[in-house]
């Protein structure tokens, strides 16, 4: 079973987007993080609260933006999702 | 302790004790023009201590502390206590300050906006702070701005000014020497003199002013202008600031708003003369 | 002397309202020296005080806000970085009083995170921790050979991505301190906070508090200690308590922390000529927040380690701090 992410809970972060990038406020941690897409699109993403994998967390994202072919793109979604759960911006569901 | 002195720098007040005499008379002489506290409640409280048993008689030498300090912070000559006192002062509001979001820049106010600088040591911010102080800019401070977390208004700490080496001969030669402090000689950053900043500069201690424009000043370089990203700005400005962590959401909230209103350019110069002009130019252009 | 206005605020924080602007200065600093500044600003709570002050308070109160929310944090992350290891994640000290909403945390400072594992998951512990990207902090093998050996903890660790340091202890004191806590009993009977993270039974928080306050320091900090055992003592039944104590081989430690905690913040107690000492030396702090009584701090120091480590042992280890540069006082 490949691994679903959720978002930790709906008011964790908050966001500011900048010229250049976005910063998150995180505000469990109380750490900002500086990002730039498709972080601030994955994480949008998961905005609903669902627990997703990456290749849902793709197709979703798929809708709105032309991410390239699927079987490049999903393991980009994939490492971006690790990366933010190490973070702990999002978790393992 | 045997010698205290309480002072109030903008917004903090400090009481400032002291094991040996010269260090309070050298404050009491430099900050005479400042208005006494009006309460007797202090903010910090800086301790000027022996660095060891024996330490006050023999080879004075001073450990800086108080409510804050650094364990391993090195002790100085009590020929440098005026230096000492300051950096204790320091040391309180780096580690201290919650009411704003403590800048490490200088800045000035000119027809009620603020001009932020900020940058490495050596980068001339302060010595450009003290000059534009002499030229119809108000000093706001050398060391730090206060960014109010509600309004985003800029407030003044105008500490003595500390001149480094060359830029005591440029000071001391606009300003009366009763404005200048004595030289304290060899220290670990060189020859140090401290500068009084002038009557308005004190007068109007407790006012702010919005910001308009910040400056990355860098000295010893061939003159330029370039424009740096809000990304940039925002992430030069929390390594340039003490207390963006401890304060959270609101200096986060502050900071952001900050960074995406201040229109902010990085400027290089080799003259002070040249970073004056430049700094006019750029003050004059629309944002 | 401050130190007796700091306790005699905690104890009754209505007290306050005689002090004048020295006494304010000097409350003040005491509490900032025994990082109690956030318990007081909590015990004072909104009584009126004068306008200088308030704000004072109010950032005391800000920071121990965020002090307990990082960490939490904290905690969390250890819990996600041991999850895979089926053991149960004991919190220690102010991260346990803050998460279990116990009063000992309220506007308590909180440090670094200390954890408590069973002995025997030490090794992997270390490796999971190493692998959710906490680090050594010294890298000196005098020291780490020393903690490993002697102390009750690994060598102290910090998370490389937040600055936050981890101590993790498989029993409560040193292996060399006469006293043994039977830290596999606490683990046993550890009570839990939320799914993933628990803490000590209440009698075990404050055995574990009191050898840490009477078997285990110098003392220094050792109100802002006696305030949390103050606090915990708090309906806790004593038989319970005195039988538990027992166990650890800290009855002596246990009561004299309850006379103490009784002494200074509570309604009185008969202390013995020892417990006078020990409270001299709790107390040894003047108006500018300064340590008095050098002599009287020393010979805890001196204590402290006699306490952890044989004679030979000591000698030893003070020389390789003194030669570091490293001075008791």
């Amino acid at each position: 079973m490949p691994p679903r992410y959720c978002q930790d809970s709906p008011d964790a972060i908050a966001a500011c987007v900048l010229e250049d990038m976005a910063l998150l406020y995180h505000r469990p941690s109380g750490q900002t993080h500086m990002v730039i897409s498709p972080v601030p699109e994955i994480l949008a993403a998961l905005d609903n609260g669902a627990a997703l994998t990456a290749g849902e967390v793709h197709a979703e994202l798929a809708r709105l933006y032309d991410l390239g072919a699927a079987e490049e793109a999903v393991p980009l979604v994939e490492a971006h999702l690790a990366e933010l759960a190490a973070l702990g911006l999002v978790r393992l569901a | 302790m045997k010698h205290a002195l309480s002072l109030k720098i903008g917004p903090a007040t400090f009481r400032i004790g002291s094991a040996w005499r010269q260090p309070v008379e050298a404050l009491a002489a430099l900050y005479a023009d400042y208005p006494a506290p009006s309460v007797e409640v202090a903010d910090f409280t800086v301790r000027l201590e022996p660095a060891g048993p024996l330490r006050r008689w023999l080879r004075p030498s001073i450990f800086i502390t108080g409510d804050h300090g650094l364990a391993d912070a090195a002790p100085m000559s009590l020929s440098h206590g005026l230096l000492a006192a300051e950096m204790g002062m320091n040391l309180q509001m780096a580690l201290g300050w919650r009411r704003h979001l403590l800048l490490h820049a200088s800045s000035v106010e000119k027809d009620g906006r603020a001009l932020v600088m900020t940058g490495e040591s050596g980068s001339g911010k302060s010595t450009l702070a003290a000059q534009l102080g002499e030229r119809g800019w108000r000093l706001m401070g050398d060391e730090f701005a206060l960014l109010d977390l509600a309004t985003g208004m800029v407030f003044p700490f105008p500490r003595l000014v500390s001149l480094k080496n060359r830029a005591i001969d440029v000071l001391a030669a606009e300003v009366r020497e009763d404005r200048m402090g004595p030289l304290l000689a060899g220290t670990a950053k060189g020859d140090i003199r401290h500068l009084v900043p002038n009557g308005d500069a004190i007068r109007r201690m407790d006012k702010g002013a919005m910001p308009a424009l910040l400056l990355f000043p860098r000295f010893g370089h061939q003159t330029d202008v370039r424009a740096v990203g809000q990304g940039e700005v925002f992430m030069r400005l929390t390594q340039a600031s003490t207390n963006y962590v401890a304060l959270g959401e609101p200096g986060f909230d502050a900071l952001t708003h900050f960074v995406r209103n201040v229109p902010a350019r990085a400027i290089d110069f080799s003259s002070g003369e040249e970073a004056i002009a430049l700094v006019e130019r750029l003050w004059e252009e629309p944002a | 002397m401050s130190a007796p206005l700091l306790v005699r605020s905690l104890r009754d924080p209505g007290s306050v309202a005689t002090l004048d602007a020295q006494g304010w200065n000097a409350l003040i600093a005491a509490a900032r020296a025994e990082r109690l500044i956030g318990t007081l600003a909590f015990r004072i709570g909104k009584r009126t005080v004068p306008g200088a002050v308030r704000p004072i308070l109010d950032d005391a109160r800000l920071d121990a806000d965020r002090e307990a929310r990082q960490a939490l944090w904290e905690a969390d992350r250890a819990a996600e970085a041991l999850a895979g290891l089926d053991m149960p994640v004991v919190l220690l000290k102010g991260t346990a009083y803050a998460a279990a909403g116990l009063r000992a945390g309220q506007g308590r400072f909180i440090g670094d995170l200390d954890i408590l594992v069973p002995r025997e998951a030490m090794d992997p512990v270390e490796q999971a921790l190493l692998h959710a990207g906490w680090e050594w902090v010294k890298d000196d093998p005098y020291d780490d050979a020393y903690y490993r050996q002697w102390m009750h903890e690994l060598p102290p660790m910090i998370h490389a991505g937040r600055d936050r340091m981890i101590d993790v202890h498989h029993t409560v004191l040193p292996l060399t301190a006469r006293q043994t806590p039977d830290a596999a009993a606490m683990i046993a009977d550890a009570v839990p906070i939320t799914n993933e993270l628990c803490m000590l039974s209440p009698e075990d928080r404050i055995c574990h508090a009191a050898a840490h306050l009477l078997a285990d320091g110098d003392l220094a900090g050792g109100l802002r200690n006696l305030w949390d055992i103050y606090c915990l003592l708090d309906g806790v039944d004593a038989a319970a308590l005195d039988e538990r104590a027992a166990r650890h081989g800290l009855r002596p430690h246990v009561r004299q922390a309850k006379r103490l905690a009784a002494a200074l913040y509570g309604k009185g107690a008969r202390l013995t000529a020892w417990d006078r000492i020990v409270a001299a030396r709790l107390l040894a702090r003047d108006g500018w927040g300064r340590e008095r009584r050098k002599l009287l701090r020393f010979a805890f120091y001196l204590r402290s380690h006699w306490l952890r480590m044989p004679p030979a042992m000591l000698a030893r280890h003070l020389f390789t701090k003194w030669r570091k540069g490293h001075r008791p006082v």
